[in-house]
């Protein structure tokens, strides 16, 4: 009777179990196969041991840029676009008239396509033509920056503009559930003993939301990491030069621009590790500062 | 007589049966949706051939390449691909479409003589003709009349030089409380331009053996460019471009007296409603350069039904299709009889006029830098921007272009020049 009911039950978990190895699994294995090969999806695969590798890593190689910026944008994109979300939660759960509405327009980028926002921050940060420059002129800036060219603004400007992705809006969403979970009483306790908004904030309401701060952190780093491609690509395409060539970015160029399918394989297959790492560390440095009982 | 009705219906029935078994339908893929009536030449082809149906695969431009390769190497091609220069090449070399030689030879329409040179070029190239153009475009100067008109300089033609491009940017540049508020020509902005006014400075970018030729004219050009840009500002900086597309064109803002672009760009450009403008062939340096963009009809070498394939193709390149394209994309065909009917030209109210400029520039332009892959010239571009706003020196930039081409193409398809 038991093991009829295992196999009822294992029937309906098989969908999901059969797309896995299909469509997640496979591909995984796939890659980690081709990171070993040449491949230009013409010829047969050629076996190149840890040649991709080797070139990936040798000094000199355009991958330490790629890993650089990629690091530095998933730092800075990270702090910025979770400080951002916890700072609108915050603004959205006071208690004045018109949240709702403010919730709403907060929200609005969140929901802009991607392309229609990037093409629009391109002629807002145009040298000649955008708006940014034009403000700058009226207060007497002769020679404004050219934003997106400019490697001293570029990669702080895509840090910046990442606070405008849906990724965005939607932690701001889970902040703000969060927010209203925790328990009205310890404020208003904390306000009898005469603590002051800041002291509320650092010792009721960031260890309230902790959880929930971890999960952000965490699904945010590894969006950062791996899905910058949504936001860089169409912004900069990756230059001026390399600087802006996240490894996302620089998987999909090897891959399906210049058909070095191995050596993209490769460098996804870093990727991984590195996100692997990352969020293990996240995960193991929580316990320090992740409350889950309030 | 309920028999006899019967007996009719289901005679009918058979008949229509059978003719639906006739009916061959072949797989047609391309990035570009299909045109509206009365310019759907699929549609045209359908109706003259009413036994072949095509089924159409669209297929976005971003992942055009990769998919027709997936399905390729899956055995599930389209039976007429529509197929970017890169990947002509590399279809021909695994096999998986047919040389066309003996159908053109056959073909009572069709003639190797009655195209534009580059495409016999790139038949010896490849030593078979691999495929048909469906339409082209090249690269060409655009430039404001009104403003060459109020500073009293003569349009440009096609005997232009290098130096009467500089001579005229310098005297089209307005500088106002040392802001520069007219340009004499805007930035580079598709990234094909770098390479079609490179190759005006020398280097043949892809020669005859199909290899990429690079080094001294890269160099001398993007000197020169770097100092019209910071030295004498008469270009203006680099900007970002998506795919080859900039957000703020200052051409069409009336800000600047002369841009190179695509011939595409007269489809927009024919918007204009400011000023007068027109076009020219890019100026000549040591010699008479430009890049040829197209996709070229091929038969899927595992399709059952090739002849019928054929016979799509060689509609698509009749006068009959040629129109219907040229009209629907604006782009010119590359069959020169039809080619000089001019079906291509849609002109705006301000311009332009002189389409000799897109004719004259078919006769020397070449497939150059679209037989390489993307991801190598897309590449290259980024670091020819950052070498132009002074982020890397110019011969950094040339080695590390050839290095890189190096290892993208190997050591034996990379001549440098020096």
């Amino acid at each position: 009777m038991q093991r009829a009911k295992n196999k009822v039950a294992y029937l309906f978990i098989s969908p999901w179990i059969i797309g896995f190895v299909l469509f997640t699994g496979g591909p995984i294995i796939a890659v980690f196969l081709l990171s070993f090969c040449k491949w230009d999806m013409i010829s047969t695969p050629k076996w190149v041991g840890f040649s991709n590798y080797v070139k990936m890593f040798q000094s000199g190689s355009e991958f330490w840029t790629v890993l650089e910026f990629t690091l530095l944008y998933t730092l800075l994109s990270v702090l910025i676009s979770v400080s951002w979300a916890l700072l609108l939660a915050l603004l959205v759960n006071q208690k004045v008239k018109g949240t709702r509405f403010f919730g709403f327009l907060y929200f609005v980028p969140a929901v802009v396509p991607i392309i229609a926002l990037t093409f629009a921050f391109q002629l807002i940060f145009n040298k000649e033509l955008g708006i940014v420059n034009y403000l700058l002129a009226l207060i007497g800036v002769k020679n404004p920056p050219n934003w997106l060219m400019d490697p001293s603004y570029v990669r702080w400007l895509l840090a910046v503009l990442n606070i405008y992705t849906f990724y965005t809006g939607q932690m701001m969403l889970i902040f703000d559930s969060a927010l209203k979970e925790v328990p009205k009483e310890l404020y208003e306790a904390a306000e009898i003993d005469g603590a002051g908004v800041f002291t509320r904030f650092l010792r009721i309401t960031l260890p309230a939301i902790s959880p929930i701060l971890l999960f952000n952190l965490v699904t945010a780093t590894v969006n950062s990491l791996s899905m910058s491609f949504a936001l860089i690509y169409p912004l900069t395409g990756g230059g001026p030069g390399k600087l802006t060539q996240a490894i996302s970015l620089d998987i999909y160029y090897n891959a399906f621009k210049t058909f070095r399918l191995g050596y993209a394989s490769a460098e996804a297959v870093i990727l991984f590790i590195i996100t692997a790492i990352v969020s293990l560390l996240m995960f193991i440095l929580s316990k320090e500062w992740v409350y889950y009982e309030v | 007589m309920r028999r006899l009705m019967v007996f009719l219906t289901l005679l009918v029935g058979f008949a229509l049966l059978s003719f639906a078994g006739d009916v061959i339908v072949i797989r047609y893929a391309h990035w570009n949706a299909l045109p509206p009536d009365p310019y759907n030449y699929v549609k045209a082809f359908e109706e003259k051939y009413p036994n072949i149906k095509v089924e159409f695969i669209q297929i976005p431009e971003a992942e055009y390449s990769q998919k027709l390769r997936s399905m390729a190497l899956a055995g599930n091609a389209p039976d007429v691909l529509c197929l970017w220069e890169a990947d002509l090449a590399d279809f021909a070399r695994a096999g998986w479409i047919v040389p066309l030689d003996d159908y053109i030879r056959q073909s009572e329409k069709l003639s190797v003589d009655d195209f534009i040179p580059a495409v016999k070029q790139l038949m010896e190239l490849q030593g078979h003709l691999y495929g048909l153009p469906w339409c082209f475009a090249t690269e060409i100067l655009y430039y404001n009349k009104d403003i060459f008109d109020k500073a009293g300089i003569s349009y440009p033609n096609e005997n232009w030089t290098w130096k009467d491009f500089e001579e005229a940017a310098r005297k089209l540049t307005i500088v106002e409380n040392g802001k520069v508020v007219q340009y004499g020509c805007d930035a580079l902005g598709f990234q094909g331009l770098w390479y079609s006014l490179i190759g005006t400075f020398g280097d043949k970018i892809v020669d005859e053996q199909g290899r990429f030729v690079f080094g001294k004219g890269a160099k001398e050009f993007l000197r020169w460019w770097y100092n019209l840009t910071n030295r004498y500002k008469v270009v203006a900086s680099p900007q970002i471009t998506t795919s080859g597309v900039v957000s703020a064109d200052l051409f069409m803002a009336g800000k600047a007296a002369m841009a190179f672009n695509g011939s595409w760009m007269t489809s927009v450009y024919k918007d204009i409603k400011d000023f007068n403008w027109d076009i020219a062939p890019i100026p000549k340096g040591v010699r008479h350069y430009s890049t040829l963009h197209t996709g070229f009809f091929a038969i899927n070498a595992k399709s059952k039904v090739k002849d019928a394939a054929w016979k799509f193709i060689e509609f698509c390149m009749s006068e009959k299709g040629q129109e219907l394209i040229n009209k629907a994309y604006n782009n010119p065909s590359a069959r020169i009889s039809i080619l000089k009917k001019g079906y291509y030209r849609v002109e705006g109210p301000k311009g332009p006029r002189n389409w000799e400029a897109v004719e004259k520039t078919a006769e020397f332009a070449e497939w150059g830098y679209t037989l390489l892959p993307p991801g190598l010239t897309f590449d290259l571009v980024k670091d020819f921007n950052a070498a132009i706003l002074g982020q890397i020196s110019v011969d950094e930039v040339v080695e590390r272009a050839i290095e890189k081409a190096k290892d993208i193409l190997g050591e034996e398809r990379v001549v440098v020049t020096k």
